[in-house]
């Protein structure tokens, strides 16, 4: 893994910290969680896409992950109050 | 118009993706060829050009031929290219309402992994569908509904009709509109009544029915269809007035004959307005001349192989008997009619060899050079090696005689380009290599063929081979032996088999009524459904002009298990009006053709069988050319022996001296044994060790294996 | 070995197994095999590991393999030429008991040389509901007839005592010999031809071709992990039953050139039918890593060589017996395909070299509905919807994904023509068609699903019966990648007619909403359709790719135009306004950037 300059097609890296693909705003090192430094919102299914994510169940959410310096939308999951959020990082150089 | 005892003649041209080709029969018993490069899109002009070519050495004029003309035939890669090339009429669809997205939705990954290789197949995220022919702006539902049973469940509304074809035609600019309701093809009611507002509304739109192009149960494939024949059906209408009208101004009065995907003639008023049934018209006609060259010949049991520039096609005749396209596709869209089954690879001669950097497994196509920049050895620009550079290193083609000589082949180029891209990378020498690449593209080619026969359960050594197209003489002894086929045969006409094709074919009108019925239903009833598409035939056929002895009637039933999916198309054998033994022999036929097809212990017929489709094929016998035939000679060969030289034999492993033969110095009856190769002006063929090649009476090229 | 013989036998291994697949749907005739191609043809080398997987659907490329080395272990010693053996016990090696696998070793001059195996959906099993899905099912013992491995055929002649056998079990006998038929049948086409094909070139050189092939594809598949960044992803999928939740948890970890796949922390096993087994697992795995990263290397043992899978046992992902499994299939392995889909996308997206190769997740959530019942002909029909088969892609990192598109685990599958089903069934659709807003929104929108209604129509008994099995209706699991939203859920709704006698609209174009009746969601057991109710189904759209408020304006204005985007998404997702049916740039503008605002307004919730 050399040279490697992105964790998604939303969050590069840069000198070894994860950033925003969008404008740069430091996410944290890529070889840690980078959505820990990233704002997150939980959102209801039904509220969060509209009409046709209406199930007319309770409990599921969609979790989107921002980034603090523009809002760029970096990740969406779906989940369930509680569960943890999922972790992409890249492995340690060498 | 020719006076008694004057010679006239029966043209016949074929406008295909590269060349247009024209037969010529003269009732003096000569036929005489011609050749020229297509001209699309303005496509007439290479069909005056070939009959041109051909008329020049008969020392006529295009005015003096024309004039003693009988009957002209004719076929065009006109629709194919006029879809492939994206340039149709703007097309709206009328639809059932809520059912808007039949064609788009192409039901599911169907449209998106049909046509594509099993490559391509692999990689599903970089696939699509190719965008449809209709926008799904120009989709419009109308309120109606019929069920399975052709009952109306919702009226029509006409109001909403009329206002979906102004939008149409005013706001989205159509200049076509297909109809398509579900249902429709057993009542056409609403159809036509939409067809007669869209005549009242915008009398100059092109209007396509799905009830009448192609009334079949299975919406999808019968939407497409209508989409399909309404794109294309002004340019074919407007091609084919204009060539008729410019055959009439260089003096030609007689009648112009189109040839369908059926391997049929309509007449070409008729033929107008049916785009879809010219859709790969040329390799049907390639068929129907292999099944008569199989019939002079008595063998009912026939392999036709074309081998072109870019792809190798292959049709089969069993029994005398044709094959018909069970999903057929053009381009990458599906449609329903009924269509001789070909199917194709991309291995030509103009295919580029390659070798897979991380594998270092060479590869033939599916990429070609195509007839421009082309292979290497033609000197036209060609960087990339293609198969027709293989044949030349491996001695079968001659640098110096190549098309009479008038080209010079370039073998220093192409050995140094050999080298270098494949040879090399493969560690092999530029011989070996070579050598290598003929025994794969061979051996694809056998695969191919066992697929198309084996797929039907025929066994390749039932029959014989023919062998068309620039580059198949190189090849199909060598897979003709693999495949064990009885004996290949190189075609005098090979250079020219789609317009000979032409030439064979009868007039053919093609009906049909789609109904569900048990097999044991009687014979009255299944009598009473042909009845009306007969008397429909007998009336058109002698509208066209065809005499009543010269009109033949043939019945076909498709049935099916209840059960199971597959339906077989079986022939009516017993005489028609059938009586109760004739339906029970035809319950029988379709049993033993199935299990052939399908395979033994397939049927479950506890299930019971049912009848989904009546068709009948009403013919009107053309009159058969004759080929001059000559006597048979003697076996001596040795005038048309020009020289010998080093050629690839597979039983020494390498290459080895050949004999090298004249073709135009064969007489009927000269044989001559391999290894040897025949030079002969359009074409080569290789004739391995252990074969015998012997020219018959018509100068056909005709290929036997020696006994083992 | 000379490259141009190697190149000639590959192709024709690959020929092998086109032929047998024709062979098999030939003799079969049955739509589940032929329009849903629910099947499987591949071979096998001598010891039982894949040589040639063919194009059906993937994840049982290597569950029959586990099949083969069990009928080795099995029967070792007494393995004879001409022999063909049956085994669909899911704990042995199968998915669930409806996917039968006939495995026929290749014997050539008197030695064992390769194997063919081949699986059919048959038409019945014996379990507790028809048609293999059953959601009734507390445990094994209600699915029907299984076995760990038994001879069906001994050197060339059919036990007649253990198709009696099997057949004594299941309900519509004929139609599963036909399926059992048409496995042997494809079955001898493979043997036939692998048997010439070594009289031609000599069994040893083949042999060394394939296992030439088997290192080319470990060789290839390692140099491309190396390519790939080494890390970490996670996915998780959510299955609902009976107002259960249980969670398939993936971690894969890619270092170097191994590839791991770890699925600890999913939930215990289910008490209902939607676990499945380890080698399911192992199956639904590869089911998208063939085709996303291995779509130009033959798909072998040589793949599977540098991957690993952790499952606890007993977790729903590897569940013990006498757990129940008959929906597996479209249960806890479609789960295992969308979570491995959803990390091998994001770590592709990782790559510069390999990112057009990322997708997001297709079709998530199979529905099985078998309908059944007396036909307008006075006959019996059952049949599968086969609506479940037309899927929806997952967008893409440079284009949205396909409309009703398809899915990842099954690359060559078809819906039936309405008319064909009306045909064969007492029942009319109201509506077929994609349905608004279901695609994941993204820079590139997923594709969508589709939406139908069936009402009975002409049923001598009042109309219909259905099996349903049916998936994601409470959770959406077509995971979008870079911020895409996760396509819209399913939905299953039986729609009750009114009391007071008002009919349906015959075509409904105002959708659901607009049948008559009160609404009842279903998703899992055996339901009426009579009278004047509906049944209407919408399925899920493919996951979208990016962030929904960068998409192209234009491209959004196109979606409303053709009725895939409704015209409130447009605004509230995309943040695209219009006016007359055309961008009002300016307001595009400040929409955009007041969603922006809002993104970041409430609190960081942790």
């Amino acid at each position: 893994m050399s040279g490697q300059d992105r964790i998604s097609a939303s969050v590069a890296v840069k000198e070894g910290q994860a950033v925003c693909a969008a404008c740069g705003h430091d996410l944290g090192p890529a070889t840690k969680p980078w959505k820990d430094h990233a704002h997150r919102r939980e959102i209801p299914l039904a509220q969060a896409g509209g009409q046709a994510y209406d199930t007319g169940h309770e409990g599921v959410l969609l979790r989107h992950f921002y980034c603090p310096g523009c809002a760029a939308l970096l990740d969406t999951e779906t989940a369930m109050a509680g569960d943890p959020a999922l972790d992409d990082i890249l492995a340690a150089r060498g | 118009m020719a006076g008694t005892g004057e010679t006239s003649y029966l043209v016949a041209t074929d406008v295909g993706g590269t060349c247009t080709d024209t037969v010529i029969f003269g009732t003096d018993g000569v036929i005489h060829i011609g050749k020229a490069l297509s001209t699309p899109p303005d496509f007439a002009t290479g069909v005056l050009n070939s009959i041109v070519s051909a008329a020049d050495p008969m020392g006529l004029t295009l005015e003096e031929l024309l004039g003693r003309t009988h009957l002209f035939i004719h076929g065009s890669t006109v629709v194919d290219n006029a879809v492939l090339t994206r340039d149709g009429t703007p097309t709206g669809l009328l639809t059932t309402q809520g059912f808007e997205d039949t064609l788009h939705v192409t039901r599911g990954a169907y449209g998106r992994w049909s046509g594509l290789t099993e490559e391509r197949i692999k990689n599903p995220v970089q696939t699509d569908r190719a965008p449809a022919l209709a926008p799904r702006d120009a989709v419009v539902g109308i309120p109606e509904r019929m069920d399975c049973d052709g009952a109306v469940v919702l009226p029509l509304d006409e109001a909403a009709v009329e206002q979906a074809v102004r939008f149409l035609v005013n706001e989205k600019q159509v200049g076509a509109i297909a109809v398509s309701f579900l249902w429709s093809f057993l009542n056409a009611d609403h159809e036509r009544r939409v067809r007669d507002i869209i005549n009242r509304v915008a009398p100059g739109a092109y209007v396509t029915l799905s009830s009448d192009i192609a009334p079949n149960l299975g919406e999808y494939e019968r939407t497409s269809t209508a989409v399909i024949n309404a794109y294309a059906g002004q340019i074919t209408n407007d091609y084919l007035t204009s060539l008729q009208g410019l055959l009439a101004e260089k003096g030609y009065d007689g009648a112009t004959m189109v040839m369908q995907g059926y391997g049929g003639l309509l007449p070409a008023a008729e033929a107008a307005d049916r785009a879809v049934g010219m859709i790969e018209c040329g390799p049907a006609a390639g068929v129907i001349g292999a099944k008569f060259l199989g019939d002079l010949m008595g063998d009912p049991d026939v392999i036709a192989a074309d081998m072109g520039g870019t792809t190798f096609k292959v049709g089969v005749i069993q029994d005398g008997k044709l094959e018909y396209a069970r999903e057929p596709m053009v381009d990458r869209f599906h449609y329903l009619a009924p269509k001789i089954e070909v199917v194709s690879i991309g291995a030509g001669g103009g295919s580029i060899i390659s070798v897979d950097p991380r594998t270092k497994v060479p590869h033939v196509g599916p990429r070609s050079a195509g007839a421009r920049p082309g292979p290497i050895c033609y000197g036209q620009g060609g960087e990339e090696p293609t198969l027709t550079d293989v044949m030349l290193l491996i001695g079968y083609m001659d640098p110096g005689q190549f098309l009479n000589g008038s080209i010079t082949l370039d073998r220093e180029k192409t050995e140094r380009i050999f080298k270098e891209k494949i040879a090399d990378p493969l560690g092999m020498s530029t011989q070996e290599a070579a050598i290598g690449i003929y025994r794969i593209a061979s051996a694809q080619i056998t695969d191919l063929i066992r697929e198309i026969t084996v797929e039907r359960g025929l066994d390749p050594r039932d029959f014989v081979l023919h062998s068309f197209g620039g580059s198949c003489g190189m090849l199909a002894a060598a897979f003709g032996q693999e495949l064990s086929v009885r004996r290949v045969i190189i075609p005098y006409t090979a250079s020219v088999n789609c317009a000979f094709g032409l030439v064979s074919a009868d007039v053919a009108h093609e009906y049909s009524v789609t109904q569900n019925l048990p097999a044991t239903t009687s014979a009255a009833q299944i009598n009473a459904i042909f009845a009306p598409m007969e008397e429909r035939a007998r009336a058109q056929l002698a509208a066209e002009g065809i005499e009543p002895d010269r009109m033949r009637m043939e019945w076909s039933v498709d049935l099916r298990y209840s059960r199971q999916v597959h339906e077989v198309t079986t022939d009516v054998a017993a005489d028609t009006p059938l009586d109760d033994a004739g339906a029970a022999r035809l319950v029988d036929d379709f049993e033993a053709l199935y299990e052939r097809k399908y395979g033994r212990g397939s049927a479950y017929r506890e299930a019971g069988i049912e009848m989904t489709m009546f068709r009948l094929t009403a013919r009107g016998l053309m009159p058969r050319p004759t080929l001059p035939a000559e006597e048979e000679g003697s076996a001596d060969a040795s005038a048309a022996l020009i020289g010998n030289r080093e050629i690839y034999v597979e039983t020494k492993g390498g290459m080895a001296p050949g004999d090298i033969y004249d073709f135009n110095r064969l007489q009927p009856g000269n044989s001559l044994k391999g290894p040897a190769v025949i030079h002969t002006p359009i074409t080569t063929i290789a004739l391995p060790d252990r074969m015998t090649a012997r020219m018959d009476r018509w100068r056909n090229i005709v290929v036997e294996f020696d006994a083992d | 070995m000379d490259p141009m013989t190697f190149s000639i036998i590959r192709h024709r291994l690959f020929r092998i197994v086109d032929e047998a697949v024709i062979t098999l749907k030939h003799v079969s005739g049955s739509a589940i095999t032929n329009e849903g191609h629910d099947l499987m043809v591949s071979l096998y080398r001598a010891d039982g590991t894949l040589l040639m997987g063919g194009v059906g659907f993937l994840h049982h490329l290597t569950s029959a393999a586990e099949a083969c080395k069990s009928i080795i272990r099995r029967f070792e010693g007494d393995i004879h030429e001409g022999d063909i053996f049956l085994l669909n016990d899911p704990y042995t090696a199968a998915l669930h008991t409806s996917d039968i696998y006939l495995v026929s070793p290749i014997h050539h001059e008197g030695r064992l040389v390769a194997w063919s195996a081949c699986f059919v959906h048959v038409y019945d099993i014996g379990a507790v509901n028809p048609g293999g899905f059953a959601p009734q099912a507390p445990d094994i013992y209600t699915e029907g007839f299984s076995s760990p491995g038994i001879r069906l055929v001994a050197g060339g002649e059919m036990r007649q005592d253990v198709l009696d056998t099997i057949l004594n079990m299941v309900r519509s006998p004929e139609m599963v010999t036909l399926d059992l038929r048409s496995m042997i049948a494809c079955n001898n086409v493979a043997r036939d031809r692998m048997q010439s094909l070594m009289t031609k070139y000599g069994a040893k050189e083949v042999d060394g071709a394939c296992a030439e092939l088997v290192n080319q594809s470990e060789d290839l598949f390692r140099a491309r992990l190396r390519e790939l960044p080494d890390g970490q992803w996670q996915s998780r999928q959510y299955l609902d039953v009976n107002g259960d939740t249980a969670r398939v948890n993936l971690t894969m970890t890619k270092k170097d050139d191994r590839l791991i796949f770890d699925f600890s922390g999913s939930d215990p096993q289910s008490p209902y039918s939607i676990n499945c087994t380890k080698w399911a697992s192992l199956g639904g795995l590869f089911a998208p890593l063939f085709p996303l990263l291995c779509y130009d290397i033959t798909w072998n043992e040589g793949v599977l060589r540098p991957v690993e899978m952790i499952a606890p046992e007993g977790s729903i992902v590897n569940c013990t017996r006498p757990a129940p499994v008959s929906v597996a299939t479209v249960g806890a392995i479609q789960s295992v395909n969308n979570a491995a889909c959803s990390t091998i996308g994001k770590m592709l997206g990782a790559s510069e070299k390999y990112r057009n190769q990322s997708t997001a997740v297709w079709h998530a959530n199979h529905f099985a509905i078998f309908k059944f019942g007396r036909n307008q002909k006075g006959g019996d029909s059952i049949g599968i919807l086969t609506e479940t088969f037309a899927g929806a892609g997952g967008a893409r990192s440079f284009a949205d994904g396909v409309e009703i598109g398809g899915e990842i685990p099954n690359p060559i599958s078809r819906m039936a023509n309405v008319e064909t089903v009306e045909a064969a069934f007492p029942v009319r659709y109201l509506f077929r068609r994609r349905a608004p807003d279901s695609g994941g929104p993204g820079e590139y929108r997923g594709g969508t699903g589709g939406e139908l209604a069936l009402v009975p129509h002409k049923a001598p008994d009042g109309g219909i019966n259905y099996v349903i099995s049916g998936k994601g209706s409470r959770h959406p699991m077509s995971e979008g990648l870079a911020g895409g939203y996760p396509g819209a859920p399913n939905s299953y709704v039986w729609v009750k007619a009114p009391e007071d006698g008002a009919n349906t609209p015959v075509t409904a174009a105002g959708g659901l909403d607009a049948i008559s009746g009160t609404q009842e969601r279903v998703s899992w057991g055996v339901y009426p359709l009579m009278g004047r109710d509906a049944l209407y189904v919408r399925w899920n759209g493919g996951g979208g790719h990016g962030d929904p408020i960068v998409r192209d304006p234009e491209a959004v204005r196109r979606d409303v135009a053709a009725g895939l985007v409704t015209l409130q998404s447009a605004g509230d997702i995309y943040g695209v306004a219009l006016r007359d049916g055309a961008v009002d740039e300016t307001e595009t503008m400040a929409k955009r950037k007041s969603i922006r605002s809002a993104r970041l307004q409430q609190e960081a919730s942790e």
